[in-house]
């Protein structure tokens, strides 16, 4: 068993990882994920005792504290017990001896004598790894990257260590090349205690049974694999997964906001976190058990915003919504999908107090809501299907926009005209007087869209209720208001409550999506999963009637008919 | 062996060309080519009849291509020429003194390049620490002289001073040594002429492997050595030390010509009885067929041995094969 305790990493003034606790079984695979920069190889070099930083903590390995150790005692160790394999950068193998030599060596230097024994056993292998015989007298350059990884492996390997360190074992190899490694990593892995330093989440969800995100030389979350990446509570794990490209999310790209970590005081993450509150600046947040993970965070996570809570409401003994229970999580999109008359304009109007409950409640960040005070909807705004209709042919742009801090009472004229135009540029619009004198009857469709998201943004709210925001709108204008919906999502970590019919449309920019039917929510879950397993048939009738570009013309399911 | 021909294939032509230069450039001076090739003062000594003989020699009666053809037939057959100074063959002078320049010069090749390379491997990995910036500022201030100002600095102070070394010269003349102790001898008269060259020229050696040395280091490859459990020592040696051996080998070739030059003003001042010493005579008297023969031997000399390092160079890296 391997155990890091309370482990700080510092290069002179920089410390790079700070108060790391990590344990290790044997048998078991961690896996340590993080952007660039995290601290995530210096972790592992500590461990082999070749950081050149100075470490503080424990390393204990066999009860035996490695960082005490003399540096004779850790070589000793080194390659022996533990061994580490490097990034196949294309350096990571002696340019001037054959690999061969270079696995041999290893067994040499670890007491075995005989030369003739150990140039077999290297053989043995390299072989045994997948190196043809006559490739294992090549020089490195002769070699192919997974060749070469290979070779690393096998030197690693050598010695039969009780802890293997891998890091990055498939950056730069091509698709192939890297499942070929994982499954030969699977193999060989059994039975020891494995790191796995990986910035590809494939790689960690593939190999690993626990991961640990590193951010700015912490540790922010930590539980099993599957759990993390498919309910992250972190917003840094949610923002690597966000920006991960892969087959398992639909949601398109979105970034992390912010440059890369710098050494700041209280949370790591707090200049680029969307939720951050002013104890985030002061103080940095434990690692605490929730139960299923480990998580470092002063909000407990990413917070809920808005909990709908067996909300009910019947219009003339029609119940349109039906003990409708509903979460949304800060900075992200729950789409709700159905066909009209299924209750999600209903939902939103209940929401936004336009229409009284007839059951249920909603509670905003935690707190019941009661009245729908300035305060309510300072957090809560809503942009509605059709921008012509939604907005006051009687106001200029100017004023549509700047309403809002009319009535909130907020600021000077001055300081309201300066917000004013912040938040036109934000959406892409033109913020000169000429464009802020024109009325809605000379805006394009898209550009009374983009207004109407403009006055609902300019309170800076934190839930923005779409309501078929897009669905008048052409193709590339929809497709321009979307992304730029994602991006102020991705910047001001804006919750979104996007209410659609188009479920191809929800695909592309929800992180959850619940489908509604007659009033109740059927089914909800990660984007993902709901559109590749969808459980319930109203999901699966949806989702085989939605837009594609096939040929042949979708057929109504029977079960889905209409009853009439 | 197929892979190295074009190598070679340079170097012959190479040599080929210093030939052709060292035939027309006499010829080519304004006057009398015997004149250019012997010098007045041997001209004004001359008899008709040995003009004759020389004329017919060098056949510069005959068209330039039958000279050249004349001259090349000579030179196969080892003749360099005749020196009136000597009133001896210039091959059997130069061979007189050649095999004292080629121990001091490829003795001081050798240990300069090794004691370079092992301050430079060891400085290197050091970098920044006190045995490192002393080597660094002691070797750089040593790089400033010119070879012959520490050899006079080194006879000054271990012979005239001290009185540790001979003077001068390469053995003790009249004491007739026999066996070892002529091998002592010999070396006690090598001492400081050689201990010249190796500490002038070694500087080079020692900067460019400090250098590569400390590139090398950062290296994945020797933190995969490291992470296999290496010493230090063999971290340095094997994985480290030889990879930064390469550039080492390249400029070795480049610094030789520097060397040679070096080694020529190091036998002046010790009164050392090589081609420096010869060379230095020979141009006092104005002696033009020696000067030309030393050159030639020279540059031949440098030739091969530059032709051997690019052999070892394929040796020493395996990647050199492949990219051809």
């Amino acid at each position: 068993m391997l155990v890091i305790k309370e482990l700080q990493v510092s290069f002179g003034e920089l410390i790079v990882l700070k108060g790391i606790n990590l344990e290790l079984k044997k048998g078991e695979i961690l896996a340590v994920v993080g952007e660039s920069g995290a601290g995530k190889t210096t972790l592992g070099l500590s461990i082999m005792g070749l950081s050149p930083g100075r470490c503080a903590g424990q390393i204990l390995f066999k009860g035996k504290d490695i960082l005490a150790l003399s540096e004779e005692e850790r070589r000793l160790i080194r390659g022996k017990e533990i061994a580490m394999v490097f990034q196949n950068v294309e350096d990571a193998l002696h340019p001037l001896y054959p690999v061969v030599d270079q696995v041999m060596e290893a067994l040499l230097i670890h007491g075995l004598k005989d030369k003739k024994a150990a140039q077999r056993k290297a053989m043995d292998l390299l072989k045994a790894l997948g190196l043809s015989e006559e490739r294992t007298h090549f020089f490195p350059h002769q070699l192919s990257g997974g060749e070469k990884q290979r070779v690393l492996l096998a030197m690693a390997l050598a010695n039969d260590p009780e802890v293997l360190i891998l890091d990055e074992p498939t950056a730069s190899l091509d698709a192939i090349t890297r499942a070929e490694i994982i499954e030969l990593l699977k193999k060989v892995i059994r039975e020891k205690m494995v790191l796995l330093i990986t910035h590809d989440l494939s790689v960690a969800a593939k190999l690993a049974h626990r991961v640990a995100v590193l951010y700015g030389g912490r540790v922010v979350e930590s539980g099993a694999t599957q759990c993390i990446f498919t309910f992250p509570r972190h917003p840094y794990t949610r923002g690597l997964l966000r920006s991960y490209p892969n087959m398992t999310t639909v949601k398109d790209l979105q970034g992390i906001p912010g440059p890369p970590y710098k050494p700041v005081d209280g949370c790591p993450f707090h200049p680029r976190c969307t939720q951050r509150v002013e104890l985030c600046f002061r103080e940095v947040p434990e690692l605490k058990s929730l139960g299923d993970r480990y998580l470092a965070c002063h909000r407990g996570g990413i917070i809920p915003l808005l909990e709908i809570k067996a909300l009910s409401k019947s219009f003339n003994g029609v119940r349109a919504v039906r003990e409708v229970e509903l979460t949304l999580y800060e900075g992200e999109t729950l789409a709700l999908v159905g066909e009209s008359g299924s209750g999600k304009t209903t939902l939103a109007l209940t929401i936004m107090g336009l229409l009284p409950p007839d059951k249920g409640e909603i509670w905003l960040e935690g707190q019941k809501v009661l009245l729908r005070d300035k305060g309510f909807y300072q957090r809560v705004q809503m942009i509605f299907q059709n921008p012509k209709s939604s907005l006051s042919h009687r106001m200029n742009v100017w004023e549509l926009v700047k309403e809002p801090l009319d009535v909130q009472g907020w600021g000077s004229e001055e300081e309201k005209l300066e917000r004013v135009r912040k938040v036109l540029e934000e959406v892409e619009l033109p913020a000169d007087d000429f464009f802020l004198r024109k009325y809605p009857h000379e805006l394009s469709g898209g550009e009374a869209q983009r207004v109407a998201i403009a006055r609902a943004l300019v309170l800076n709210p934190k839930l923005l209720i779409a309501d078929e925001a897009t669905s008048a709108l052409d193709a590339s204008i929809q497709a321009k208001i979307l992304k730029l919906l994602l991006s102020l999502q991705e910047k001001r970590g804006l919750a979104m409550l996007f209410i659609t019919h188009d479920i191809a449309l929800a695909r592309k920019v929800s992180d959850r999506l619940a489908v509604m039917k007659n009033g109740s929510i059927v089914e909800e879950g990660p984007a993902s999963e709901v559109i590749t397993n969808p459980k319930h048939p109203y999901t699966r009738t949806l989702l085989s009637l939605a837009a594609d570009l096939k040929e042949e013309i979708s057929i109504l399911p029977v079960d889905a008919q209409r009853p009439k | 062996m197929l892979i190295w021909r074009p190598n070679v294939v340079n170097y012959i032509v190479a040599f080929f060309i210093i030939l052709t230069l060292n035939f027309f450039l006499p010829r080519l001076m304004p006057g009398d080519p015997l004149q250019a090739i012997y010098g007045d003062d041997a001209l004004i000594a001359m008899t008709p009849e040995l003009k004759l003989e020389l004329i017919q020699r060098f056949a510069l009666d005959k068209p330039l291509g039958e000279q050249f053809v004349a001259y090349l037939r000579a030179l196969f057959r080892g003749d360099l020429g005749y020196s009136y100074y000597y009133h001896a063959p210039v091959v059997s002078v130069v061979l007189g003194y050649l095999p004292w320049t080629l121990l001091l010069s490829g003795l001081a090749l050798v240990l300069s390049t090794l004691t370079g390379f092992i301050l430079g491997v060891e400085a290197g990995f050091r970098r920044g620490q006190g045995l490192d910036k002393l080597l660094l500022t002691t070797l750089m201030l040593v790089n400033g002289f010119p070879d012959f100002f520490v050899g006079i600095l080194f006879l000054l102070l271990f012979s005239v001073v001290w009185g540790l070394f001979p003077l001068g010269g390469s053995l003790t003349p009249y004491a007739s040594l026999k066996g070892f102790d002529l091998v002592l001898d010999i070396l006690h008269h090598l001492v400081l002429p050689l201990l010249t060259l190796v500490v002038v020229r070694c500087v080079n050696i020692f900067l460019l492997t400090r250098s590569s040395m400390v590139t090398t280091l950062g290296a994945g490859f020797i933190l995969t050595a490291r992470a296999k459990g290496c010493k230090d020592i063999r971290v340095r040696y094997h994985h480290a030390g030889r990879h930064s051996l390469l550039p080492v080998v390249t400029a070795a070739g480049l610094h030789l010509t520097h060397l040679i030059t070096g080694t020529l003003f190091v036998e002046v001042v010790f009164s050392y009885p090589g081609l420096g010493t010869l060379l230095y005579n020979a141009l006092m008297v104005r002696d033009y067929p020696v000067i030309q023969g030393v050159l030639l031997i020279l540059t031949a000399a440098v030739l091969i041995i530059n032709l051997m390092l690019d052999l070892l160079y394929l040796k020493l890296d395996p990647r050199i094969n492949y990219a051809r």
